[in-house]
């Protein structure tokens, strides 16, 4: 609702974990992996989304049928609880979900650039952050990267867009322009916390997903060899690296790994970091990470009931669950068997 | 201002103290004790209001724990029995 007054964690916090129950556990995952497309999507209809895909069905089917009840559900519920929270809360929470803002700005910056329509841009926007419709219409209406800039300029990517669209000018790649958005969502999001202990936690959990992030995206610099500069894509904010030691590390694996397994992140993330240097595959520390600020986001739920806590907890499990299915519908297009798409899942 | 309060405690004071008058004390304990229920019920109610928004069939068990702290103030009231 607003930033103003007084909180009411106990409201929000009683529906989210309603909300939660419903959520797909272990014995739906292992229905759906033995799913085609169209069961899934009869399935998903069954549950908590049945009203995306009735509205949807007429329009797509199959897989992206599937894609676009996510999420549009996805959206659905998390306006919801920024509608239902008020005071602190809100803006503890809103903080979180600008992510889907930064990414329905980096969507429409591609979609322009690459010229693509704007039903085709529209569909791919995830309507869960601060965004009205009206600032999404204005985004969607823009026709040159230019005008996107321009209908950001009273947010808070406006000053960064406006810094790189020069230098996008100059070079003519996206790569700034994106940059400039995810730097304005992660300095918005850990700036001026409020105090309090159930904070610290959730802070402590910020963290974590910037030091992951961090960490992901040296993994990939240090393997791929590509003479890029690390410090261009080093995120502020995380307590694990600081932008001279990511510089240093992502140009060497082995070191970098040696200095994640001595982290304070090692009881997490260590089998994971083992199997990486068996096998030699990325993909498996990405699913570390994710499962293990899930885990935490789990245990931060318990600790303090009533608190914005509880409410992160939820919407990370909701985040995976999409990606889950997202995962299961477009394994079983691609033809996996239903042993790999397992292994693709994150579940606690 | 703070003169004043100080003269209205004198002359309280002197005439015997309505604090020190039993079925005034009592009457003091069960206002506060039903205010500390309030407080625990605005909690209570909120939350019970968010579970029941989500599913009705919540209602009854909603209802229940939201006038438990209640009973604070029934136990509050024996004071005044007792005094």
């Amino acid at each position: 609702m607003s930033a103003a007054g007084s909180s009411n964690p106990e409201f929000v916090v009683a529906r989210v974990r309603a909300r939660r129950g419903q959520l797909y556990g272990d014995e739906e995952y292992r229905k759906l992996v033995r799913m085609t497309p169209a069961e899934i999507a009869r399935f998903m209809e069954e549950s908590s989304y049945e009203t995306e895909v009735n509205a949807l069905g007429s329009r797509h089917g199959g897989v992206d049928l599937i894609e676009y009840a996510l999420n549009a559900n996805l959206a659905k519920q998390f306006e919801g609880i920024l509608d239902w929270s008020e005071g602190s809360l809100y803006d503890l929470i809103a903080r979180y979900l600008r992510k889907f803002d930064a990414w329905n700005v980096k969507t429409v910056i591609r979609g322009v650039y690459t010229g693509a329509s704007q039903e085709a841009i529209e569909v791919d926007l995830i309507r869960a952050g601060e965004f009205d419709d009206r600032r999404i219409r204005r985004l969607l209406e823009a026709d040159s990267i230019e005008a996107v800039v321009e209908a950001l300029e009273d947010t808070i990517y406006g000053e960064p867009l406006r810094a790189a669209y020069a230098e996008f000018e100059e070079s003519d790649v996206l790569v700034p322009l994106e940059n400039a958005v995810d730097r304005a969502f992660y300095e918005r999001l850990l700036e001026n916390l409020p105090g309090g202990e159930p904070i610290r936690q959730y802070e402590a959990f910020l963290k974590a997903e910037v030091d992951f992030r961090n960490a992901t995206n040296a993994l990939r610099l240090a393997r791929s060899g590509a003479e890029i500069d690390p410090a261009e894509y080093f995120i502020e904010g995380g307590e694990l690296f600081t932008r001279d030691t990511l510089a240093r590390l992502a140009r060497n694996v082995d070191e970098l790994v040696e200095y994640i397994a001595e982290s304070q992140y090692a009881d997490e993330l260590g089998p994971a970091l083992r199997e990486l240097e068996e096998v030699d595959s990325l993909i498996a520390f990405e699913h570390a990470t994710d499962a293990a600020l899930l885990a935490y986001g789990d245990r931060l739920g318990t600790i303090h009931p009533v608190s914005v806590t509880p409410v992160i907890s939820y919407i990370l499990a909701k985040e995976r669950e999409t990606e889950n299915i997202r995962a299961i519908a477009r394994g079983k297009e691609a033809g996996l068997s239903a042993d790999e798409i397992e292994s693709e899942l994150v579940i606690t | 201002m703070l003169e004043a309060t100080n003269e209205l405690g004198n002359a309280v004071l002197s005439t015997g103290g309505t604090l020190t008058d039993p079925s005034a004390a009592a009457a003091l304990a069960v206002g506060l004790a039903a205010l500390g229920a309030g407080y625990a019920e605005r909690g209570i109610g909120s939350a019970a209001v968010g579970a029941m928004a989500e599913d009705d069939d919540l209602f009854v068990n909603g209802l229940i724990l939201t006038v438990l702290p209640e009973t604070i103030v029934i136990l509050a009231l024996v004071v005044v029995f007792i005094v």
